[in-house]
């Protein structure tokens, strides 16, 4: 049986793990959320007695992964867990298995990767004028889509656009994520039996980052549990303050609501202890709840004299001046670099700031998740193959390594290569003993590919999957790397940069507020907090919105935090953005800047 | 749940061939050649652990032959599964990837290999105009066999021993004509990769002759070992601390041993000696290594087994043949017993040409047995002898047509009543002289038949499990078989259970006589004359032979029974054998008169009617543990059986007082008392005097006094 020591868990967190029957749990910021759930999910595959198997839905794979190593960490065995996102969920335990019963995937189809669905998009918007394929987002909900660009103008233009777009996807037999989730929840709904199946072999459903959950997810998860009645177990956990993704259809469901569609007890708990932040932070973040939830300082910083600015006099030409001035004062106060952070509201404004950054601090080194030199389609097999090329071997990284190789020739297995005699350790050994002479990253990753199918006597044109992954894998990054050179990266085709991807995260941290979920850093620097950017300006839920957004982003903080609303950003007609408005609302004794 | 059918698709020698199965035990009878071995290689295919790899790895030499050029066909191996239910977890994950969903409750799942051309070449096919026979015979000439892929499906709906579902979805070779589509729903899901069907089922294969001694002394395949193993890591510490304490005490009681210690001096002197105090090594000592861990400890268990009755217990290796392997199946059916607590989906057994291992009497009991287990069993053979232990619903018999081979399903369609009659024919023809602990030979179809049905109703155990064989001579030319019986050649017991004829009515012809009464007398009397000839002519026979002796039914079978007092049993046969209402009355009132005369002419009449054998059967229905075997049968087992061990008279007496007591809870008390005594029996406190005076109290009248009583 696993067991812990005390000192790993606090009450709440423990009460959690034990607690037998269903839980919602809403969790505060810093709160050890994650630390909870890995806890949980380990204890309830420690006390398995039959086959079945624990389920854990989150919010991104690296979350996934990171739950996984966590749980694999704590020596529990981890055979009968199954975690990753929804859509892996969708397609893994729904599509796969059920798919023969629908009539638009019965002959076979294809899950297209987000580069695959821009270049699809990008065609067919070409005829329309103010129209591109970022305005094409949308989500699928029980009864059909909804778009999420916000411009209801752009609307009809983009239902033509979308109408030709599924058009043209199911003539090709292929899917987007969107339509796995709704083909999953069609199956579903009219065949009754699939939830009774997955009820049985399903004794946990756990949920994490609940707030951003669509509809369309819950109602999957719900007729699972509520065919199961009762037998399969939840854990539903989040925060409904930190809802920033209603406009990808993220929806926080009461509890209330979600008990009732379930059909299953559930209990509320909640995790109300803040480790992360010191009590003058956590007063900050509090004047922004939506929800009323309740936040008590616990944690080693709790006491820390906190640095709590707002800066409204920067200006859009001197706003890196002073980021750079934040960030010094910051290192020299003894704050590591990896424990800063640089947030704005949109890609765009970050795109020129972090290329200044970079000239302005050539000793430090900068990292955000768009900084990514190749396509990032994480279904891609060559993209998982290039996590360990890329990667040395260490002791350190042996057990991901082991299971990225793992990942590897599961792929290979279901392409038909004859994999009884390729195992884990064996496809590592053969690749760390390629030597590749080759400085540009994609040549570098290429020579690489072609040399250790050779190594491992698989000949490419026998399985057609392969090419078409491999084509599909560089003519996306090719596409990426030119995009990130034309904002400036040039360095970032060199294979140095490649193989800083996959390490341990270095440097300072650029990136949007969306981008940091769950991260939490010393200091947190943001700026383009301007109304019309938060909140979006045609967000119809302005305020509320903005209040979430700018919960989420100075909860990150541990010690100090700093606000920065620049003046002089030109707006085209309508002149300049002014200083978000709920910001400026909130009464606060700013420290001065 | 368990294999409900299982269809091959130019598997080897199979076509197209479906051969269906049963819960419990099923045969599949077939000639040398027919395709037995190539049966269970294919369920293996998809269902064994250690078959995985070859699973994988088809060859050419696995098409079908009759196909001809096999390039572009596929090779289908299909199972289904009944008795599946969504509630039981241990099937959750299977059903995920194989049930059907096409009914309103899920009842059967499918799991299928299938070996086809890749995409690639099934593109080129799906592309080809009909009639296109040129580019056909081009794409089909650059096939080999790595152009092929194996994958497992579950869930299928297509009916793939139909030719044109065949058709429909691999293509018409003959015609050219393909469908345009690649991917078919029919043939199901893939299995999906949470889900290893061989680790969720567990399935032993045993083979004809194999060395079960050198099983039992390799510690992986040793079945011992395996079921101690499941028990060592449920062992409670507080239990084994005791064990442990006291084997570290034996370790250094050895250890401390004088002569041990005075070795140890020795080497370290020696080694001081030879190699100066510089060289040698800083310490050495002896050191006792039994194992402390419960693990290891119970490897040191051995089975030791008595095989005769001296109370000898003998390792394996010293058992006969036939002993070792009846251990070794009953371990591996123990070992089915313990999965299911460890939660194996199902358990299937498969045995090849079982009568290479152990005895055909054993396997019968042992079959007719596993009943209550968990497992399914499938066992090939090529002797008709087993072929009886399975009910005939659940063989399958394979016929070889040229290179071709079919399967057949004897008692497909029929119904229950008609399948038990074919039953109790094939129980009744078998033909195990030779092997036979002991037979009884019988003169006709009615003795074969209802001798066994008498013992097992009334004594509760089957003539199988008392080693006797009942065979039927089919006339009274009994001596050519009994000459076999003799100090010189087998030396078993056969006892010969044969008529007298004796007249049962009054055969004094009286001139009152009608014609039709006379000549009845008449042949009567000549029967009865006939009968004493018989009598002498086999007394001379058997005299002085140990091995043989006679026992003659009065009159004959069917008049003995009921003169036995069981008139009732044939009573109940009457509205079979008459439809007049009339007619059933008056034999009724004959039937219970009383008088010899008139019961036995209306129970031969109704023999006559329906063919002896027949209504041999019919009377069969109606045997319940409440008749009385006849005297002259009891005698005739008794000689042919022998002495009764204990055991098995106490199982006789416990089976007595269950059919006694065992409806009639009313006083349990008694019953208690009665296995009480049962018991002291057994175990030698009480004597079978002593026993029978209890018997006497608790069971007046029972059918076991009489057969007691014929024990004397």
């Amino acid at each position: 049986m696993f067991t812990w020591d005390p000192k790993d868990l606090n009450p709440e967190q423990a009460a959690a793990v034990i607690e037998p029957s269903s839980i919602f749990l809403i969790a505060c910021p810093g709160s050890g959320k994650t630390r909870t759930l890995t806890y949980k999910i380990a204890y309830e595959l420690s006390r398995r007695t039959d086959k079945r198997i624990v389920v854990a839905i989150t919010y991104t794979h690296r979350a996934a992964d990171e739950i996984q190593e966590r749980i694999e960490d704590l020596g529990v065995d981890t055979s009968g867990l199954w975690i990753g996102t929804i859509h892996a969920f969708c397609l893994e335990w729904i599509l796969k298995p059920y798919g023969i019963y629908s009539s638009d995937l019965a002959q076979g189809y294809r899950v297209i990767d987000t580069h695959d669905r821009e270049r699809l998009l990008e065609r067919l918007c070409a005829p329309y004028k103010g129209v591109t394929h970022w305005d094409c987002d949308y989500y699928v909900t029980e009864t059909g889509y909804q778009l999420g660009c916000p411009d209801s103008r752009k609307h009809p233009t983009i239902r033509q656009v979308l109408t030709a777009y599924f058009d043209e996807l199911s003539s090709n037999r292929q899917i987007d994520f969107e339509l796995i989730l709704w083909h999953a929840y069609t199956l579903v709904r009219e065949r009754a039996h699939i939830a009774v199946l997955l009820s049985r072999v399903f004794s946990h459903i756990l949920v994490d980052e609940y707030q951003d959950t669509k509809q369309i997810q819950y109602s999957l998860v719900t007729s699972i549990l509520r065919a199961g009645c009762g037998q399969t177990k939840t854990l539903i956990v989040g925060d409904p303050n930190q809802a920033i993704y209603g406009t990808l259809g993220g929806y926080a469901m009461p509890v209330e609501e979600f008990r009732t569609r379930a059909g299953i007890p559930i209990k509320e708990l909640a995790l109300s202890l803040n480790y992360r932040s010191s009590n003058r932070i956590i007063n900050y973040f509090s004047n922004y709840k939506v929800h009323e939830t309740s936040i008590n300082g616990a944690g080693k910083h709790a006491t820390f004299p906190s640095q709590v600015t707002y800066n409204q006099d920067a200006t859009r030409s001197d706003v890196h001046d002073e980021i750079v001035r934040l960030i010094q004062a910051s290192l020299s106060d003894g704050n590591t670099p990896e424990n800063i952070c640089v947030l704005a509201p949109q890609w765009v404004l970050l795109a020129s700031t972090t290329r200044k950054l970079v000239a302005m601090l050539p000793d430090q080194q900068f990292d955000g998740p768009g900084l990514v030199p190749f396509s990032n389609n994480i279904d891609n097999f060559w993209f998982k193959l290039s996590k360990i090329l890329l990667t040395e071997s260490s002791p350190r990284l042996l057990i991901r390594r082991m299971r990225w190789a793992s990942d590897v020739i599961k792929d290979l297995d279901s392409f038909g290569v004859d994999t009884t005699r390729l195992t884990p350790r064996a496809l590592l050994r053969e690749s760390n003993a390629l030597t590749i002479d080759e400085t540009d990253g994609l040549r570098y990753l290429d020579q690489a590919f072609t040399d250790l199918l050779k190594r491992l006597d698989i000949s490419q044109h026998v399985f057609p999957a392969l090419s078409t992954h491999r084509e599909a894998f560089f003519s996306s990054s090719a596409a990426r790397i030119e995009r990130l050179q034309k904002d400036g990266a040039d360095y970032i085709n060199h294979v140095s940069f490649f193989k800083k991807v996959f390490r341990e995260r270095t440097g300072i941290t650029v990136s949007t507020i969306h981008g940091v979920k769950g991260a939490e850093f010393d200091v947190v620097i943001a700026f383009g907090l301007l109304e019309g950017m938060v909140p979006h300006f045609n967000d119809p839920n302005g305020h509320i919105a903005a209040n979430k957004l700018l919960y989420v982003l100075s909860s990150r903080a541990r010690k100090h935090l700093h606000l920065i609303s620049e003046k002089g950003r030109s707006r085209g007609r309508y002149g300049e953005y002014g200083p978000t408005e709920s910001l400026t609302a909130c009464r606060f004794d700013y420290d001065p800047h | 749940m368990h294999i409900s059918k299982l269809t091959l698709i130019n598997y080897r020698n199979f076509k197209n061939t479906s051969l269906r199965f049963h819960k419990g035990v099923n045969t599949i009878i077939g000639e040398n050649g027919s395709g037995k071995s190539n049966i269970l290689r294919a369920i293996r295919l998809l269902l064994d652990d250690t078959m995985v790899r070859a699973a994988y790895r088809l060859e050419e030499s696995d098409f079908s032959r009759s196909l001809g050029q096999w390039q572009g066909h596929w090779i289908i191996i299909s199972v289904e599964f009944e008795e599946i239910s969504t509630d039981e977890s241990v099937q959750a994950l299977f059903l995920h990837g194989a049930a059907v969903l096409d009914e309103p409750t899920v009842r059967k799942a499918t799991y299928n290999l299938i070996f086809r051309p890749k995409k690639e070449i099934r593109s080129k096919f799906a592309a080809l105009n009909v009639w296109d026979e040129d580019e056909l015979a081009q794409i089909r000439s650059t096939i080999t066999i790595n152009d092929y892929e194996t994958i497992f499906t579950g869930r299928s709906e297509a009916d793939f021993s139909d030719p044109k579902v065949y058709k429909e979805l691999v293509g018409d070779f003959e015609l050219c004509d393909f469908s345009s589509k690649t991917e078919f729903p029919e043939i199901g899901s893939k299995v999906p990769g949470f889900l290893s069907v061989t680790k969720e089922v567990s399935l032993t294969f045993i083979q004809a002759l194999r060395d079960v001694v050198a099983e039992f002394h390799n510690n992986r395949t040793n079945p011992l070992l395996t079921l101690l193993k499941s028990k060592s890591g449920q062992i409670n510490p507080a239990s084994m601390e005791p064990i442990t304490e006291m084997v570290r005490e034996l370790n250094t009681s050895i250890e401390d041993l004088e002569d041990v210690q005075s070795v140890r001096n020795h080497i370290r002197e020696t080694i001081k000696d030879a190699a100066g105090e510089t060289y040698s090594p800083a310490s050495l000592s002896i050191k006792s290594d039994l194992p402390e861990e419960a693990d290891k400890l119970f490897q040191s268990l051995r089975l030791f087994v008595g095989e005769s009755e001296e109370g000898y217990e003998g390792a394996i290796h010293e058992l006969s043949l036939g002993g070792a392997n009846l251990i070794y199946l009953t371990l591996k059916l123990l070992e089915f017993k313990y999965q299911r607590e460890k939660m194996a989906m199902a358990n299937f057994l498969l045995i090849e040409e079982p009568e290479a291992h152990i005895h055909t009497h054993i396997q019968k009991t042992l079959f007719d047995r596993i009943a209550y287990s968990d497992a399914q069993i499938i066992y090939t053979t090529h002797s008709t002898h087993i072929s009886e232990v399975s009910n005939v619903s659940n063989v399958n018999i394979l016929g070889r047509h040229g290179a071709l081979c079919e399967a057949y399903q004897p008692a497909n369609g029929l119904e229950p009543a008609q399948i038990n009659c074919i039953q109790r024919y094939l129980d009744a023809v078998r033909s195990n002289l030779l092997f036979a602990k002991s037979v009884i030979l019988v003169e006709g179809d009615v003795e074969e038949i209802l001798i066994p049905i008498l013992v097992k109703q009334v004594l509760g155990v089957s003539v199988d499990e008392l080693g006797i064989s009942v065979i039927n001579i089919r006339s009274t030319g009994f001596k050519n078989v009994a000459v076999l019986f003799h100090n010189l050649r087998i030396r078993k017991r056969c006892a010969i259970v044969t008529d007298l004829d004796q007249a049962f009515f009054d055969i004094t012809i009286q001139a009152t006589d009608t014609d039709a009464m006379t000549k009845r007398k008449t042949k009567a009397a000549g029967s009865q004359k006939a009968g004493l000839e018989r009598q002498a002519d086999l007394t001379a026979f058997t005299a002085r032979n140990p091995w043989l002796e006679t026992f003659y039914a009065k009159h004959t079978f069917e008049v003995d029974f009921v003169a036995a007092g069981n008139h009732e049993a044939v009573v109940q046969t009457l509205p079979e054998v008459y439809k007049d209402d009339d007619t059933r009355e008056l034999a009724k009132q004959q039937l219970q008169s009383g008088h010899l005369s008139k019961m036995g002419s209306r129970t031969l009449t109704m023999a006559k009617q329906e063919g002896k054998g027949w209504f041999a059967l019919l009377l069969a229905e109606y045997i319940t543990p409440e008749v009385q075997i006849p005297g002259y049968i009891l005698q005739a087992i008794h000689f042919a059986h022998g002495t009764f061990p204990l055991p098995l008279l106490a199982r006789v007496f416990q089976y007595r007082a269950e059919c006694r007591f065992g409806s009639n809870p009313v006083d349990p008390s008694m019953k208690k008392a009665f296995l009480y005594d049962v018991d002291r029996f057994v175990h030698g406190h009480i004597d079978l005097e002593t026993l029978n005076a209890s018997i006497d109290l608790m069971l007046p009248g029972d059918a076991v006094n009489d057969f007691l009583a014929e024990m004397q």
